[in-house]
């Protein structure tokens, strides 16, 4: 409460100040030291519903109550996800973020073109390969007795399951990876937009392709994908491609990650998993609980009241999704990993219409990496004098994971 | 509108009022009805919002799709011939009375 607010915010007039609670989200010294620890603490310090002017973003309500942000992610006619995502675009090229920035009902019938792909039976047909994948990763470094586990392993192999989902050559691995890392852990504004600008003139030359020669991927199926019999735009079909990209690369990445330095520090609970092979969905579900690395945004359609806290039109609201997951009033001990709990909404995945589309890919690919790295390394450490240090930005995870055994 | 009956584990039941295109999942959501879950909010890409549809009602209600049929394979329960996702049953006049059966877990 007596952290000063800089001066360029305006607090509307109906926030109440002592609701008014700069919490440094995504950027500040707290969160950065151990961002889940930090947003669990929040339930303790402060009240369910605040508002926390921002350096970066927009000024926000904030909501950290798992009930609340459910409640805000199932009733889109009161809070709209329009305009939510906080990428920024070029207004005179504007492209919308599809279909995360669609209301229903039109939301359903652009999420509808790539359903089929993203079924459980449809992912279930990519595990051997996945499983391929994760040992291909671990022949590389298996024999150095140790690795920088974000850029061995945590970051090549969602990249390549990616680039085999959307129809992309596996040999732009590399160039991916450093795109998405350009364009959104980069501290330096020049080479975030070199790397938008490389990327887009990448998507936009493949759509080219995918138009001339169409195939059974999704970069295809939105190019030649119909809404309610429609074809899409121009900009709808690239702000589709280039949302799968934000939204499919950094994601498992970032939970790979948060889950192998927790792994590295808890020898007993890894074993834990080892000795109980039957249970890893289970385990899977926990890690993700506790490990959750995104927000979702939302902006109010009408003026709405909320635990008696008085919200006005056009307000914007972040549902703290990492926090909400340690809530203690739905999950007893929150901070306890505990592999037996009795299964609640998780809102790793975010809930409602805008739930995650490849929650079962995502879930898939760290069971998998978790069996796979386990059964191949089972006992690892971080590297001697290793300070875990997070990265800035709406994607929660460590910068560098380096492991050895 | 049609007059929806939702039915616990327990045999507690709750009657609501769910206006037409609504799905069966958003009479029970809106209504705090916690046996329905829905996860996804209606995306067909959970299977969180089961239902057992009476059986006297189970031909005004109609076939699931295919990929209802996918998704009904993840759930928790034990799945029977009546098994239905609440969040694909679409209210009209015509399901005025509707009776489901709620399963033990969602999960």
């Amino acid at each position: 409460m007596t952290t000063p607010i800089p001066v360029r915010h305006n607090i509307p007039a109906h926030v109440p100040p002592e609701l008014v609670l700069p919490i440094g989200l995504v950027e500040g010294p707290e969160f950065l030291k151990a961002p889940h620890a930090f947003m669990a603490s929040l339930h303790q310090t402060h009240p369910p519903v605040f508002f926390s002017p921002s350096e970066y973003g927009p000024d926000v309500w904030t909501l950290i109550k798992h009930e609340d942000c459910f409640h805000v992610l199932r009733h889109p006619e009161i809070f709209t996800s329009k305009t939510s995502t906080p990428f920024p675009r070029d207004p005179d090229n504007y492209f919308p973020m599809v279909p995360v920035e669609i209301d229903p009902p039109d939301h359903r019938k652009y999420r509808a073109i790539l359903e089929p792909m993203l079924t459980p039976a449809a992912i279930g047909k990519l595990e051997v390969k996945i499983r391929k994948l994760a040992n291909d990763l671990i022949d590389e470094f298996i024999g150095d007795g140790m690795c920088e586990f974000t850029t061995a392993f945590g970051r090549p192999l969602p990249v390549s399951v990616f680039l085999d989902l959307m129809g992309l050559p596996q040999d732009m691995r590399d160039t991916f990876v450093s795109w998405a890392m350009g364009l959104l852990h980069s501290q330096n504004q020049a080479e975030m937009q070199r790397a938008m600008d490389d990327t887009c003139a990448y998507l936009q030359k493949v759509i080219e392709e995918k138009t001339r020669n169409p195939d059974d991927k999704a970069v295809s199926a939105i190019v030649h994908g119909r809404a309610a019999g429609n074809p899409l735009t121009a900009p709808e079909i690239f702000g589709f491609v280039f949302f799968l990209f934000i939204a499919g690369l950094d994601t498992v990445f970032a939970t790979l990650n948060n889950i192998f330095a927790w792994f590295a520090d808890n020898p007993e609970r890894r074993h834990e998993i080892i000795s109980n092979p039957q249970n890893i969905n289970n385990a899977t579900e926990e890690l993700l609980r506790v490990f959750s690395v995104t927000f979702s945004g939302r902006s109010l359609t009408r003026d709405y009241e909320l635990r008696g806290v008085k919200m006005k039109m056009g307000d914007r609201v972040t549902t703290v999704l990492p926090a909400a997951n340690y809530d203690p009033d739905v999950f007893e001990n929150p901070s306890e990993v505990d592999f037996n709990r009795v299964r609640k909404p998780n809102l790793a995945f975010a809930g409602g219409v805008h739930s995650c589309m490849g929650a079962h890919l995502a879930r898939m690919e760290t069971k998998i990496c978790i069996e796979e790295f386990l059964r191949r390394i089972p006992d690892f450490r971080l590297k001697a004098g290793t300070k875990l240090e997070y990265l800035p930005g709406g994607v929660v995870g460590p910068k560098v994971v380096p492991l050895q055994w | 509108m049609a007059s929806v009956t939702y039915v616990d584990p327990d045999g507690s039941r709750r009657k609501v009022e769910v206006p037409n295109d609504e799905s069966v999942m958003r009479g029970a959501v809106n209504n705090m009805i916690d046996g329905i879950v829905a996860e996804c909010g209606g995306g067909l890409a959970c299977a969180t919002c089961h239902c057992y549809v009476d059986e006297a009602w189970i031909e005004r209600v109609g076939e699931p799709s295919r990929t209802e049929l996918e998704m009904l394979e993840m759930v928790a329960s034990e799945r029977r011939t009546n098994s239905r996702l609440s969040c694909q049953i679409i209210v009209t006049d015509a399901l005025d009375g509707l009776l489901v059966y709620l399963p033990d877990s969602q999960f």
